[in-house]
């Protein structure tokens, strides 16, 4: 492979730095700041518990945010500009194209994820206590929360290459909910006690990517230990996912008519 | 456009903007006494189905409980103290923050309280605090905490001691729980209602908690209970004044000239106890301390 999606990626990171996203940041400081002095005064034994949960649900929903409207943006916005040609026109195949750009995106995500965490680490000192090994489940949770947004990005890249930013919206957010149902979804058919429904929900559970594996914001509250197991199992799922994401948007991108 | 103008403009901002800022504040403020009445009346909960809201959470119901929980708190101290108020959707409160996070052990260990306390303190329904208890069991079997609630709604509230002892027994079987647990469990089968069983337990409720609030509560029912055990006492040392001088004693330095009492016996916070026309011993009419009623 050539350096040439490396070249992609650090291109978009500073075309997304430059566009302040990571001001994104700022927001976040601020409500845990606000958070870390309020909680205390208006509810009972759930300070440190409140830190976890807002500022993993802040990464987890800020994070979604910049990986669905931003990642819709990545190739729409390169076709519409016309910075795509000149850029083809150099020796870059499509599909590295397609792979500088999502991980580009992906870094982006990490810089932000990785500093929001250090500002959540930083919130819980503040609460007052130290450290304990349990935490280490925080950390977790927002390696998660960044599987999870790998996930979206390579979604909202795959409609980025043939649809509008507000259809790719509208599409990658519908198959992110659908995702978050995905037990649900097979337990209704199980409900049905109807072979044929069963069979159909099964495979819709099997095929909606399971967006349920990656919460583990419940278990970071409580300092719940979360297996070795299910850390490599789900990074494993969240590349294979990618991977067949991603193929799919290289195989649309190369057909897709650019004149 | 010229820079005057602009600098015109800019002006005319900084005096528009907070002018229209406090007519904002003024008409939201009309707005708000408008609807105030409305607003009192309508319920606090639209969602009042735990499992239907943990599905709208979209993955973010631990934070969605911690709200929840919040909302209880609050509107549990709007109405604690307040006469006539009423406590009704403080069930559903507590049911949909323990649905959404059925590990928040703090929820049961406080929502029993707000619920068990009797009016205007709480919403007097020990039968939900009860129920409230058990499900947080069921779902968190390792907290032994929580059956030392449930024992403790069983003790004071209901005075079903043969449960109590038995909720403490099995809280006292899992692992991390004090030895005091099976302690207690042995003391109330044995002699449940005493007043020495009841300072063991506000003495354990005492000592378990960091809480302030129910530390403070814990502390207030072992003086009470201290000063019924003192004016147990001291009626007992009445009778033997009246009968060997046949009259009741006018004060408790009585019973000290009389050799009953080394000293004027004191409450726990140092008010002198006092003995009534009915020669029995109580409270200084000064003394913070409640009677006990259990």
């Amino acid at each position: 492979m050539s350096a040439m999606p490396g070249v992609v990626a650090v291109n978009t990171f500073r075309e997304a730095v430059r566009d302040r996203v990571l001001y994104n940041l700022v927001v976040f400081a601020l409500v845990m700041i606000g958070a870390s002095i309020l909680v205390g005064q208006v509810s009972i034994g759930i300070d440190r518990l409140v830190i976890i949960n807002l500022g993993l649900s802040a990464i987890s929903l800020i994070g979604l945010v910049m990986a669905v409207f931003i990642g819709v943006g990545l190739v729409y916005k390169e076709i519409e500009k016309r910075t795509l040609y000149s850029l083809l026109a150099k020796p870059v195949r499509r599909w590295e194209f397609l792979i500088g750009k999502y991980f580009g995106l992906l870094l982006t995500l990490a810089v932000n994820t990785s500093f929001m965490t250090l500002g959540l680490a930083g919130a819980l000192y503040y609460v007052g206590r130290p450290f304990v090994r349990s935490d280490v489940t925080v950390l977790v949770a927002a390696y998660f929360i960044l599987l999870e947004l790998a996930l979206v990005t390579a979604i909202a890249l795959l409609f980025s290459c043939f649809s509008s930013p507000i259809l790719s919206t509208l599409f990658t957010l519908t198959i992110y909910v659908t995702g978050i149902f995905a037990n649900d979804i097979r337990e209704f058919g199980n409900l049905t006690h109807n072979r044929m429904m069963e069979a159909i929900t099964r495979f819709l559970y099997y095929v909606v990517p399971n967006f349920h594996n990656f919460d583990a914001i419940g278990a970071a509250g409580h300092g719940d230990f979360v297996p070795f197991t299910l850390i490599w199992q789900n990074t494993l799922y969240a590349v294979l996912y990618a991977t067949l994401v991603l193929t799919g948007a290289a195989a649309v991108f190369a057909r897709r008519n650019l004149k | 456009m010229s820079r005057f103008a602009h600098s015109r403009i800019g002006w005319k901002a900084v005096v528009a903007i907070p002018l229209l800022l406090a007519a904002a504040t003024f008409v939201q403020g009309r707005i708000d006494a408008e609807t105030h009445a409305q607003a009192a009346e309508q319920e606090e909960l639209i969602f009042r189905s735990g499992p239907l809201l943990k599905k709208l959470s979209l993955g973010y119901d631990p934070l969605l409980a911690d709200i929840y929980w919040t909302r209880a708190v609050q509107y549990y101290g709007a109405r604690i103290g307040v006469q006539n108020a009423t406590f009704g959707s403080l069930p559903a409160l507590l049911d949909i923050t323990t649905t959404l996070d059925p590990r928040l052990v703090v929820a049961y260990r406080f929502g029993a309280i707000f619920l068990s306390e009797p009016e205007p303190i709480g919403a007097g329904r020990t039968d939900l605090a009860v129920d409230l208890v058990k499900r947080g069991i069921a779902a968190n079997p390792d907290q032994w905490l929580l059956y030392h609630d449930l024992g403790f709604l069983y003790y004071w509230r209901l005075k079903d001691y043969p449960q109590a002892a038995a909720t403490y027994l099995a809280g006292s079987k899992v692992k991390g729980a004090p030895t005091i647990m099976k302690l207690m469990a042995a003391r109330i089968a044995e002699n449940g209602g005493s007043i020495e069983t009841s300072r063991l337990i506000f003495w354990e409720l005492y000592e378990s908690t960091k809480d302030p609030n129910v530390r403070k509560a814990a502390l207030k029912q072992l003086r009470s209970l201290k000063a019924q055990e003192d004016e147990e006492h001291l009626d007992e040392l009445i009778d033997q004044y009246r009968r060997r001088l046949a009259r009741n004693p006018a004060s408790t330095r009585d019973l000290v000239t009389a050799g009953l009492l080394p000293g004027v016996p004191v409450d726990p916070l140092g008010f002198p106890y006092v003995i009534g026309s009915d020669g029995k011993s109580h409270l200084d009419p000064n003394s913070s301390i409640q009677e006990p009623k259990p």
